[in-house]
C-alpha cells in the first residue's frame, strides 16, 4: 500500500511538471491539442493525489501501524472522527491536504472555465500546476507520509501509535484546518487568474470578476478557519483566550487582511476601472502570505504553539517565495501600461478616498501583525538580543487601528461615489453620529469608564444604525412603489443588489464581532481552592460545588466536578468541568464547562486538586459579550453568501473619463 | 440588536474587574494575589506553549511560570519594587523576559514602525489623489453655486433609486 501511494505522488509530481511545460508550450507554438493535454494532466493529477490521500486514510482508519505517519498522529483508542482528523494532524499529512485541495481547485477552475478564457487560461493552469508542483515536490521528497518504520529486521508494526495530541481531540479541530486550508490554498487560484491576465493583457472586466468571487470564497474560507481556531481555542485550552497574537495564529490573519483590502478595493477597478496596479499587488500579496504563513509554521524560524516539528523545510518554502516574487514583481513592472488607470478621482470627499483610506488602515494592520510576528527574528539578527512580542504589544497598537477601521466602516457606504457636498454629508451622518453618541452618554453614565471600550461602542452604535438606515431608507422606496410590507421590501432591496446589502450585513457581522472582543476590557476571574460542599463567588454568580466523580475509559481518565450555578440568588442549574489524563501521550486536558448567553459566558475550568489533596482548584471566569463573536460570524457567513447570490437587477456602471466639470462647460460653448 | 440596547443590558456585567480571593503571594497551589499579578502581567511567559503573560498563563504549574511568581513574591516579600523586580529578572533572563519590547534602543522601532508605515501610506494616498485628481480647466464664469445645486439634487435622486 505504502509503495502504491509513494509512487502515486511521484506521477501526480510528472503530470503536474508535464501540466506547466504543455500549457505554456502550447499556447505559445499555437497547438491546441499541448494545451487541451494539459488539461487532462490536470484530472490526473487530482486523481492520483486522491488516491494518495485515499490510501493514508485508510491507514490512519484500519490502524497501518507500518507507517511512521500513522504511529506518530493515530491511536487504537480513537474514535473514527479523530482518525480521519488525524490526515492533517501532521507535517506530512497536512502537505498531502493541501495537494489534494489545490488539485481540486485546479479541477473545478479548469472544467468551469473550459470554454471561457480562452487566452489565458493555459498561464492559469500553468501557474497553479506549478504550485501544485512546489507542494507535491515536499511530500515527494523532504516529508513523506508513506515512510513506513523499519529496524534492522526490516518494517515494524509496533501494533499502536502515539495518537493524535489531546487537545486537537476536539469537534472544531476536526474542521477548522480544512476550512482554513481551503481559505489559504484557494488563494492560488485567484494569483492564477490575475498572473494570467497580466501575462495576456486581458481586456475587459470578466477575469476581474471571476477573480472577485474567488477571493470572496477564499476569504470566506479563511474567515470560518480562523474564527474556528478562535472557538476551538476559546473552549479548550481552559482560560477562554480565543486569540493569543501566536505567529501561527498571525500568519492566518494576515492574508485574511490583504484579501479584504482586495474586496474593497476591487470595486475601483470594477466601476472606474482604478487602481488595478494596487490591485494585482493585492491578490498577489495575499498568495505569498498564504505561502509565508505555511513556512512560519512549519520551518521553525518562530517560535509557535501551534507550529509543526521544524526540519529542512524552510529552505523550499524560502526559494519558492523568492522566485515567485521576483516573478510578480517583474511582471507588474513590465505591464504598468496595460495596468493604467482609466478615471480620476475628483474629490477627497468620495467613496473613491475611503476605500484608499480603508485599504490604509487594513494594510497598515496587516504590517503591525507581520512586524510583530517577525520583530523577534529582526531584533536577534541586528542586536544579538531575543525580545518576547506578545499579546501587550499587539493589543496597544492594533486596538486604535482597529477602532478607525470601524470608523471607516461608518462613514464608507454613506459617501457617493465621485463627490459627496458637504450638505449630503450632513444628511448622511448627523442622525447616525447623534445616535452613537448618545449610546456612548448613556454607558458612561450608567458606569461605564473604559475609554477605548467606549470608543468601540459608540463606533459599532454608529456603523449599525448606518446600515439600519440604509436598510430602511431603500425598503421604504420599494414598499411605497409596491405597497408590501417593509420586510419583503428588505428581501426584495437585498435581491436587487446582493453585493451591496449582502456587503453591508458582512459589516454587521464585524461590528457584532468587535462588540465581542470589547467585551473583553470587562472580564472577570479568579482561581480559588474550594473545599466540596463550599461556594466561590463570581460577579453575579455563586458556584456551589456539590460533588466530585472520577472514572476512566479506554482513552482516557477523568476526574469530573459536579457545580449548582446560581446567579443573585437564582438557581442556574448544574455545570460538570472536567479534567483528563489521556493513557497514550500521558498528557492533561480541560473539559471546561461554559454557560454561554449574550450578556456573558461563564467559564468554569476544573484546574485539579490542592497538594494536600482535599480542596479542588477552580479557575472561574465570566466573559461579558463574547457571544456576539461567534453570532458575528454567523452573520458574515449569510452576507458573504448573500454577495454570491447573483443581483436581480444587472448593475451597468459608466466610466466616464472626468476632465472637470468647468472644463466640459468651456467644451460645450466653444 | 443595537449596541445601545447591549450596552444598557449589560452593565452590571461591564463593571471594573475584582479578584474576589485576597491571598498574599503564591500560595501553595500556586494560586497568586493581586501585587503578584500585577507585577507578574509585566513578564512574558516563556514556556513555550503559550503566549501569555506570567501574570495570566493559566496553567499553575506552568515550568517557567511558577517559579516566577513565587520568586516575584518572595522579592516582593522582602520590599522590592516592581521595577526593582523587574530589572532583576530582565537582568537575569534578558530582554525576551518581559512581555512587550522595552520602549528603548533597537526595540523602539517595533513600536514606531506602524505609525511610521501609517504616516508613509498617508502621505501616499495624498500624493496619488494629487497626481491623478481631474484638474478642472480655468472655470471661467461657471455658476459654482448652481452647479452645487445641482450636484445636490442629483445625490437626492439616486439616493432615492436605492
Amino acid at each position: 500500500m505504502e509503495n502504491i501511494g509513494a509512487l502515486a505522488i511521484l506521477l501526480a509530481f510528472c503530470f503536474a511538471i508535464y501540466a506547466v511545460i504543455a500549457s505554456v508550450a502550447g499556447k505559445w507554438s499555437k497547438r491546441p491539442f499541448l494545451v487541451l493535454s494539459a488539461q487532462r494532466a490536470v484530472y490526473c493529477v487530482w486523481a492520483l493525489v486522491t488516491v494518495a490521500s485515499g490510501l493514508l486514510i485508510y491507514a490512519l482508519m484500519y490502524g497501518d501501524y507500518r507507517l511512521a505517519y500513522v504511529a506518530s498522529h493515530s491511536n487504537r483508542a480513537m474514535s473514527l472522527v479523530y482518525k480521519f482528523a488525524a490526515w492533517w494532524g501532521g507535517q506530512e499529512g497536512s502537505l498531502l491536504l493541501w495537494n489534494w485541495l489545490l488539485a481540486s481547485y485546479a479541477v473545478i477552475v479548469v472544467y468551469r472555465n473550459r470554454t471561457k478564457f480562452r487566452e489565458m487560461m493555459p498561464y492559469v493552469t500553468a501557474i497553479l500546476m506549478a504550485t501544485q508542483t512546489f507542494f507535491l515536490i515536499l511530500i515527494a521528497f523532504v516529508a513523506k507520509p508513506f515512510n513506513v518504520l523499519t529496524s534492522m529486521h526490516g518494517v515494524v508494526d509496533v501494533g499502536d501509535g502515539n495518537g493524535l495530541d489531546p487537545l486537537l481531540q476536539y469537534w472544531t479541530m476536526a474542521i477548522h484546518p480544512p476550512n482554513l486550508y481551503l481559505g489559504y490554498v484557494g488563494s492560488t487560484v485567484p494569483f492564477a487568474f490575475a498572473i494570467g491576465a497580466l501575462i495576456t493583457k486581458q481586456p475587459g472586466e470578466g477575469w476581474i470578476y471571476t477573480t472577485r468571487r474567488w477571493v470572496l470564497v477564499t476569504w470566506l474560507f479563511q474567515t470560518t478557519g480562523i474564527l474556528l481556531g478562535a472557538g476551538w481555542a476559546y473552549a479548550v485550552l481552559g482560560w477562554g483566550g480565543y486569540w493569543g497574537w501566536d505567529p501561527v495564529e498571525n500568519a492566518s490573519l494576515l492574508p485574511w487582511i490583504t484579501a479584504t483590502a482586495f474586496l474593497h478595493s476591487v470595486m475601483m477597478q470594477e466601476k472606474k476601472g482604478m487602481m488595478k496596479v494596487w490591485n494585482i499587488v493585492l491578490v498577489s500579496t495575499t498568495f505569498f502570505l498564504c505561502i509565508f504563513g505555511t513556512f512560519l509554521t512549519r520551518s521553525g524560524v518562530v517560535s509557535s504553539v501551534h507550529a509543526f516539528a521544524s526540519g529542512s523545510i524552510g529552505k523550499f518554502f524560502v526559494t519558492f517565495l523568492a522566485i515567485g516574487i521576483a516573478a510578480t514583481v517583474y511582471l507588474i513592472l513590465n505591464r504598468l501600461d496595460f495596468l493604467k488607470s482609466e478615471s480620476q478621482l475628483e474629490s477627497v470627499l468620495s467613496r473613491e478616498s475611503s476605500f484608499l483610506f480603508n485599504n490604509l488602515i487594513l494594510l497598515a494592520s496587516c504590517f503591525a501583525v507581520l512586524w510583530g510576528t517577525l520583530f523577534p527574528v529582526i531584533s536577534e539578527a541586528v542586536t544579538g538580543e531575543k525580545i518576547s512580542v506578545d499579546a501587550p504589544f499587539y493589543n496597544r497598537v492594533q486596538v486604535p487601528i482597529g477602532l478607525f477601521l470601524i470608523l471607516l466602516t461608518g462613514i464608507g457606504p454613506l459617501i457617493a461615489w465621485r463627490r459627496s457636498s458637504v450638505e449630503s454629508l450632513k444628511r448622511a451622518f448627523l442622525w447616525p453620529m447623534l445616535a452613537s453618541a448618545g449610546v456612548a452618554a448613556v454607558l458612561a453614565v450608567l458606569g461605564v469608564r473604559h475609554f477605548y471600550a467606549l470608543m468601540s461602542f459608540m463606533l459599532c452604535a454608529f456603523v449599525l444604525i448606518t446600515v439600519a438606515l440604509e436598510f430602511v431608507k431603500g425598503a421604504s422606496a420599494i414598499s411605497s412603489k409596491s405597497g408590501s410590507n417593509l420586510l419583503t421590501s428588505m428581501v426584495e432591496l437585498t435581491h436587487r443588489n446582493t453585493r451591496r446589502y449582502g456587503g453591508y450585513m458582512v459589516h454587521v457581522g464585524i461590528v457584532l464581532i468587535f462588540i465581542g472582543f470589547t467585551g473583553k476590557a470587562f472580564d472577570k476571574d479568579t482561581t480559588q481552592e474550594v473545599v466540596p460542599g463550599n461556594s466561590l463567588q463570581i460577579g453575579r454568580y455563586t458556584l456551589h460545588v456539590a460533588s466530585f466523580d472520577q472514572g476512566q475509559n479506554e482513552n482516557y481518565q477523568w476526574g469530573k466536578l459536579n457545580i449548582d450555578v446560581s446567579k443573585d440568588g437564582d438557581d442556574l442549574g448544574r455545570i460538570e468541568p472536567e479534567h483528563r489524563l489521556y493513557r497514550a501521550s500521558k498528557s492533561a486536558t480541560s473539559e471546561v464547562a461554559i454557560r454561554r448567553r449574550l450578556n456573558d459566558d461563564l467559564y468554569v475550568n476544573f484546574a485539579g486538586t490542592s497538594p494536600d489533596g482535599q480542596k479542588v482548584i477552580i479557575q472561574a471566569y465570566v466573559f461579558p459579550l463574547v457571544t456576539w463573536i461567534w453570532v458575528g460570524y454567523w452573520v458574515v457567513l449569510l452576507g458573504t453568501l448573500v454577495c454570491l447570490v447573483p443581483s436581480k437587477t444587472k448593475l451597468i456602471w459608466a466610466k466616464t473619463e472626468v476632465v472637470g466639470i468647468a472644463g466640459k462647460h468651456a467644451k460645450a460653448e466653444n | 440588536m443595537g449596541a445601545s440596547a447591549v450596552g444598557a443590558a449589560l452593565v452590571p456585567a461591564l463593571l471594573p474587574k475584582g479578584r474576589a480571593q485576597e491571598i498574599k503571594g503564591v500560595n501553595e497551589s500556586g494560586i497568586m494575589g493581586p501585587d503578584v499579578v500585577r507585577c507578574a502581567s509585566r513578564l512574558a511567559c516563556l514556556c513555550g506553549s503559550c503566549k501569555n503573560t506570567v501574570g495570566d498563563c493559566a496553567m499553575l504549574e506552568c515550568g517557567y511560570c511558577a517559579p516566577m511568581r513565587k520568586r516575584i513574591a518572595a522579592m516582593q516579600a522582602d520590599g522590592h519594587s516592581d521595577d526593582d523586580i523587574v530589572a532583576a529578572i530582565v537582568k537575569e533572563n534578558g530582554k525576551q523576559a518581559l512581555a512587550s519590547p522595552p520602549t528603548q534602543g533597537f526595540s523602539l522601532f517595533a513600536w514606531t514602525a506602524p505609525w511610521i508605515a501609517i504616516a508613509i501610506g498617508l502621505a501616499a494616498i495624498f500624493a496619488f489623489i494629487r497626481r491623478f485628481s481631474a484638474k478642472p480647466q480655468p472655470a471661467g464664469e461657471a455658476d459654482t453655486e448652481l452647479l452645487d445645486r445641482y450636484q445636490d439634487r442629483i445625490e437626492k435622486d439616486t439616493a432615492k433609486l436605492d
